[in-house]
């Protein structure tokens, strides 16, 4: 059975780093003839920030009229999701950010409402892969992120132990990542891992 | 000694727990002789940094809009109070958008090397974090810190305190919270008091 992946690019600049990185690994799987990519940028799209009314506790579905709509189905039905941010200012880049806090509607949905967030067949059957490359070479660069990164998962019906992530630092000027040691290698493996997680949960 | 206080309101909902917290806080300062102005994102257009790292030829943002003067006043004020609600265990997508917009002084810091600020400039400027989450486990803010960290280093911002209530789920609301309110009042009137004798004593010297 085919794996579908949704692999988003989060950055507002598009071809740097972060997106260099996600493309390394959307290479590795081009590989495997079972698995089908679709990648957007987020650049491209309109993701609004959320407005805290509320109003999806109610009405379990968000009330601002974007792509955020056509992002929710595709989150929801997809087997693997791979998002990439670069690190500003210690965390997830805004852009990202709005997309984080627009899965708001999956928690009323799930937590308020009860309601299904992801196809029943997929349920503890999905895998995420963070991506993230950041200027600063301090170790502690990417835990800003983390905790939000967890939050888009986990409403996107990932759990914990299915959540991997592919996170170079020291990588500053566009185009850097190319010229990294071992990125290539380390987002080959990441994809691989990916994919092998994938089939795991299926024979579950 | 005037000391200029100035709020800023990253919620996307107004009058919400958050705001509130600003707010008593911001009363404070202004009963203890602040002089205190308020700005409410909200109400503004603006975008976010696009990365274009033009800032790190010219020191300047090229992007123009209604954050721009914000910035500035920033620049300008003696206290700082950045406030934004906990979502999805980080500051809002608003807030983010503030800071991010900071890069240019980092690249005059770092890229540029053309500005520095002074120990006793760190001294006189002082950032604090006002923050409500419905959530009540005691690392619910630990996304946000690193981030406001990093916006008060660019702006040479001493990161003063945290004003923080979690669990605003369990309250219901910041007006069920026992003490927040009345703390966040008691912190506004402090900060203003401890920033006049610094400010006094600066200037003697």
């Amino acid at each position: 059975m085919e794996i579908s992946i949704l692999a988003i690019a989060g950055s507002p600049r598009r071809h740097g780093n972060s997106e260099d990185l996600l493309d390394f690994v959307l290479d590795s799987l081009s590989g495997y003839p079972d698995v089908r990519v679709e990648k957007l940028a987020l650049s491209m799209l309109d993701v609004n920030p959320c407005r805290g009314c509320n109003t999806c506790e109610k009405e379990g579905i968000c009330v601002i009229k974007d792509d955020m709509k056509m992002l929710e189905e595709k989150i929801a039905e997809a087997d693997a999701i791979i998002v990439s941010s670069p690190i500003y200012c210690m965390g997830l880049c805004a852009q990202v950010k709005a997309l984080v806090d627009r899965m708001q509607v999956f928690r009323s949905r799930r937590y308020v409402l009860k309601m299904p967030i992801v196809p029943p067949e997929k349920r503890g059957k999905k895998a995420g892969l963070f991506i993230s490359t950041a200027g600063q070479d301090w170790d502690w660069v990417f835990d800003g992120a983390v905790p939000s990164v967890k939050c888009f998962f986990h409403l996107a019906g990932i759990r914990d132990k299915d959540m991997y992530y592919l996170m170079i630092n020291n990588v500053d000027k566009k185009g850097e990542i190319k010229a990294h040691p071992d990125a290539g290698e380390q987002a080959r493996k990441a994809g691989e891992e990916l994919i092998e997680k994938m089939r795991r949960l299926r024979e579950d | 000694m005037t000391v200029r206080v100035l709020g800023i309101s990253g919620s996307p909902r107004r009058g919400g727990n958050t705001e509130r917290l600003l707010d008593a806080f911001l009363k404070g300062a202004r009963d203890a002789g602040g002089d205190v102005e308020k700005v409410v994102l909200k109400k503004l257009k603006f975008r976010s940094c696009m990365g274009c790292n033009k800032c790190h030829n010219i020191g300047v943002c090229v992007v123009k809009d209604d954050l721009t003067p914000v910035l500035e006043r920033i620049s300008e004020t003696d206290v700082l109070a950045l406030s934004s609600p906990i979502y999805s265990m980080g500051i809002t997508s608003e807030l983010k958008a503030l800071i991010d917009r900071g890069q240019y002084l980092w690249a005059r810091k770092f890229v540029l090397n053309n500005l520095e600020f002074s120990a006793e400039h760190i001294k006189l400027h002082k950032g604090i974090f006002i923050s409500t989450a419905g959530q009540d486990t005691n690392d619910v803010f630990l996304g946000a810190y690193p981030v406001l960290t990093a916006f008060f280093n660019d702006f040479g911002i001493d990161y003063y305190e945290n004003i923080t209530a979690r669990g605003m789920d369990r309250w219901g609301g910041i007006d069920g919270h026992p003490d927040a309110l009345s703390e966040a009042e008691n912190k506004g009137s402090e900060i203003v008091r401890l920033m006049e004798e610094l400010k006094g004593k600066a200037a003697k010297e």
